[in-house]
C-alpha cells in the first residue's frame, strides 16, 4: 500500500494547539510548568523541530536499534569478557550504571513535563518519543548489568544507587533535580535537551565508547553509543525552543538557563568521565585524554553550535577551560582516598608509566597531583594501607556536592567560595558553583549536603562507619584500590612486603 | 592541532558522527556524492567515525538507495547518527548539516 508522504500529513498531524473550552489557557499550560518566560502562543507557534520523526517510523528504528544492541549482547556474552577484564574497566562499568540508569528515568519524567506543558506542538510530540527513548534506556542499563551482580554485588548498585544517601547519588540527584525535575518545560528543553544532550552525553555515550572499543567491551561500546542515537534526535527539541527565546527578547534568561546547566554538567562530569579516561581505562587502551575528548565534543562542537543559535560563550569560559587542566584530577585524589565510600573500586592510575602519560597530557601533572602520590605510595611501601585511607570526611559544595578541591603542591590554591545567606554559611567550590546560588538562592538554600546533615547529628554514630552507614554501604560494597596495590609495586624501591 | 585552546570553537567544521559498520560507510559514499565541490576529513575511532567539511553538507535518500541498491528511508539513518557537528534538518529526502553563522 502506498503511503503519504511524511511531508504531505505531518504539520497537521502534530497540530495539538487546540482551542480549550472548559479550563483557560492558563490553567492549562500553567507558567510555572509550561514557560517561565511566558511567551506568547502564537511565537511558539513557529517551533519547527529540526529532527522529525513519525510514530510509524520512530517503531521502526529503535526496533532496529534494539535489535542491534541485543543481538551483540547475547553473542559476546559467551566469550566472558567481564571475567578477563581490566578492575579498572569493571570500575568504569559500575560508576557507569550505578550513575546513570535511574537518571535515565528521571530524565523521562523531564520528557514528559515537556510532552505535556511544552508550548509547541512539535516540542510535545517529539518530547514524547524522548520519553519512549529515555525509558529505553533505563531499562536497558539496568538490564545489561544485571547479569553481573551474581559475580560481584558493586554491580547491584546500578539499581541501589540512586536510592541511597551516597553522596554521588546525592550530588547527581541534586544536579539532575535542577536541571530536570524541577523547571519548567522550556527551561528543560534548554538545559536537558540542549545543554546536557547535545553536549556532555557525547562525552559519556560516544567518547567513552572508543576507549571501550579499544578494551575489547564490545557489548558496552555498542550499548551506548546506541543510546546516544536517540539522545542526537530528541536533544534537537531545544534548538527550536532557544531560536524562539532569542527571537522574542530573552537572550539574557536563556543565556543564563544554559550557563548553569553547562556549569552544572561540567562539575559532575569531572568526578564520572575525568577519572573514568584519564585514570580507570587500562592505558594502553586509552583513544584521548579527558581533556582532548572535551576539547573535541563540549569545547570545538558544542561552543560553536551555541554561537550558531545565537548565544555567547559562557561568562566563565576562560575558568572552564582553565579547569580542564585540574578539576578532574582533584576530583580523581578525592574518590580513591575515600574509596570505602563509594560502590566501585577505583583505580589510582599512578604506576611510573601512568603518570608519564598523566605529565604528557597535562604538563606539571606531578609537581602537582604527584606529590600527592607519592605520598600515598610511601605509606603503602611502608606497610600504612591505613594512612591513605580516610577517617573524617572532606568539606564539599553546597553547589555540586563534590568536594572542594584545588591544586596541590607549590601550586596550592584550594579556597572556599563562601556565601552567608539567611543566617546560614553555604560553601562552594568555585566562584561559578556560587553564581548559580545567587542566582535563585531560595531554590537552592536549606538544602543540606552530606556533611551539613553529619554537622546536624543525622548520621550516628558521627564517624566514617556511620557515614558507610548512611549511605547504604555494605563492607562488601565499600570501594578498595582496583588493583590491590599492584601498581605501588612497579615503583624500584621494593623495601617492604606488600600490605 | 589548533593553536589557542581559546579559539578551538572558532571554525565552520560540521557533519555527521556515525557509529561504525555497513550503512556508515555508504553514508560516507553518499556524502562525497552529494557535494561534490567539499573536502571531507574523517576520522574513525572504531566506536565512531567523524566526518567533517566546511559550513554545509548533505545527503541524500536517493543516494542512498543507489549506494546500498535497496530501497532506503532516511529514517534509517538514525541507527548509526550518534551526533553532529553543526545544526540538522532532517527531512524525509534528506539530511543537512549545516551553520547559520560564517566564523
Amino acid at each position: 500500500m502506498a503511503l503519504l508522504n511524511r511531508s504531505d500529513w505531518y504539520d497537521i498531524a502534530r497540530d495539538t494547539n487546540w482551542t480549550p473550552k472548559y479550563v483557560t489557557e492558563e490553567e492549562l499550560f500553567p507558567k510555572e510548568m509550561s514557560d517561565c518566560f511566558d511567551v506568547p502562543r502564537e511565537k511558539w507557534e513557529t517551533y519547527d523541530e529540526p529532527y522529525k520523526t513519525s510514530y510509524r517510523e520512530y517503531v521502526k528504528v529503535q526496533r532496529e536499534k534494539d535489535a542491534g544492541a541485543y543481538s551483540v549482547k547475547a553473542a559476546l556474552g559467551r566469550m566472558k569478557f567481564l571475567d578477563s577484564a581490566d578492575p579498572g574497566w569493571k570500575s568504569i562499568l559500575k560508576l557507569h550504571y550505578g550513575g546513570i540508569a535511574l537518571q535515565e528515568y528521571a530524565a523521562g519524567m523531564a520528557e514528559a513535563t515537556m510532552a505535556r506543558f511544552g508550548r509547541a506542538p512539535g516540542m510535545r510530540n517529539m518530547a514524547t518519543f524522548g520519553l519512549l527513548d529515555e525509558t529505553r534506556h533505563g531499562q536497558i542499563q539496568l538490564y545489561f548489568p544485571h547479569e553481573y551482580v551474581s559475580k560481584d554485588r558493586q554491580f547491584d548498585w546500578a539499581h541501589k544507587a540512586m536510592h541511597s544517601n551516597d553522596w554521588a547519588a546525592i550530588a547527581t540527584r541534586h544536579a539532575f533535580a535542577d536541571i530536570m525535575s524541577g523547571r519548567d518545560a522550556t527551561s528543560v528543553a534548554l538545559m536537558l535537551t540542549f545543554a546536557f544532550e547535545t553536549a556532555f552525553t557525547n562525552m559519556q555515550f560516544l567518547g567513552l565508547a572508543a576507549d571501550a572499543a579499544e578494551v575489547g567491551d564490545v557489548t558496552f561500546s555498542n550499548l551506548i553509543s546506541s543510546i546516544q542515537t536517540d539522545e542526537a534526535r530528541h536533544a534537537q527539541i531545544g534548538t527550536p525552543a532557544l531560536k524562539i527565546l532569542i527571537e522574542n527578547g530573552h537572550k539574557e534568561g536563556a543565556q543564563k538557563l544554559v550557563d548553569i546547566a553547562f556549569w552544572r554538567n561540567w562539575r559532575l562530569f569531572s568526578v564520572v568521565t575525568g577519572p573514568s579516561m584519564d585514570y580507570y581505562t587500562p592505558l594502553a587502551k586509552r583513544e584521548k585524554s579527558f581533556k582532548e575528548f572535551m576539547i573535541e565534543w563540549i569545547v570545538g562542537q558544542f561552543e560553536r553550535n551555541i554561537l550558531d543559535i545565537g548565544l555567547d560563550v559562557p561568562w566563565y569560559w576562560d575558568t572552564f577551560l582553565e579547569d580542564l587542566n585540574t578539576t578532574h584530577h582533584g576530583m580523581h585524589l578525592g574518590v580513591w582516598y575515600w574509596r570505602p565510600t563509594v560502590w566501585w573500586d577505583p583505580a589510582a592510575g599512578a604506576s611510573p608509566d601512568e603518570r608519564d602519560w598523566l605529565e604528557e597530557k597535562y604538563p606539571g601533572w606531578n609537581d602537582t597531583y604527584g606529590k600527592c602520590w607519592d605520598v600515598i605510595i610511601d605509606n603503602i611501601k611502608n606497610g600504612r594501607e591505613d594512612l591513605t585511607l580516610p577517617e573524617t570526611l572532606p568539606i564539599v559544595c553546597n553547589m555540586n556536592h563534590l568536594p572542594i578541591v584545588g591544586v596541590p603542591g607549590k601550586k596550592w590554591d584550594v579556597r572556599d567560595h563562601y556565601l552567608d545567606y539567611k543566617g546560614r554559611r553555604y560553601h562552594f567550590g568555585s566562584k561559578v558553583d556560587r553564581w548559580v546560588f545567587e542566582q535563585d538562592p531560595d531554590r537552592y538554600a536549606g538544602h543540606q549536603g552530606l556533611i551539613d546533615r553529619f554537622l546536624a547529628g543525622k548520621i550516628q554514630p558521627a564517624n566514617l562507619e556511620g557515614a558507610l552507614k548512611y549511605m547504604g554501604l555494605q563492607p562488601e560494597d565499600c570501594g578498595k584500590d582496583a588493583h590491590d596495590y599492584a601498581w605501588v609495586w612497579n615503583y624500584n624501591k621494593p623495601d617492604k612486603v606488600a600490605v | 592541532m589548533t593553536t589557542n585552546i581559546k579559539d578551538i570553537h572558532k571554525h565552520n567544521r560540521v557533519g555527521p558522527i556515525f557509529r561504525g559498520g555497513e550503512l556508515a560507510t555508504a553514508a560516507i559514499d553518499a556524502l562525497e556524492e552529494d557535494n561534490p565541490d567539499k573536502e571531507f576529513t574523517i576520522e574513525d575511532r572504531a566506536a565512531y567515525i567523524r566526518v567533517e567539511t566546511d559550513h554545509e553538507c548533505i545527503i541524500r535518500r536517493k543516494t542512498m538507495e543507489e549506494i546500498l541498491g535497496r530501497p532506503f528511508e532516511m529514517q534509517e539513518l538514525e541507527v548509526i547518527l550518534g551526533s553532529f557537528s553543526g545544526q540538522i534538518e532532517a527531512e524525509q529526502e534528506y539530511v543537512r548539516f549545516y551553520f547559520d553563522t560564517k566564523i
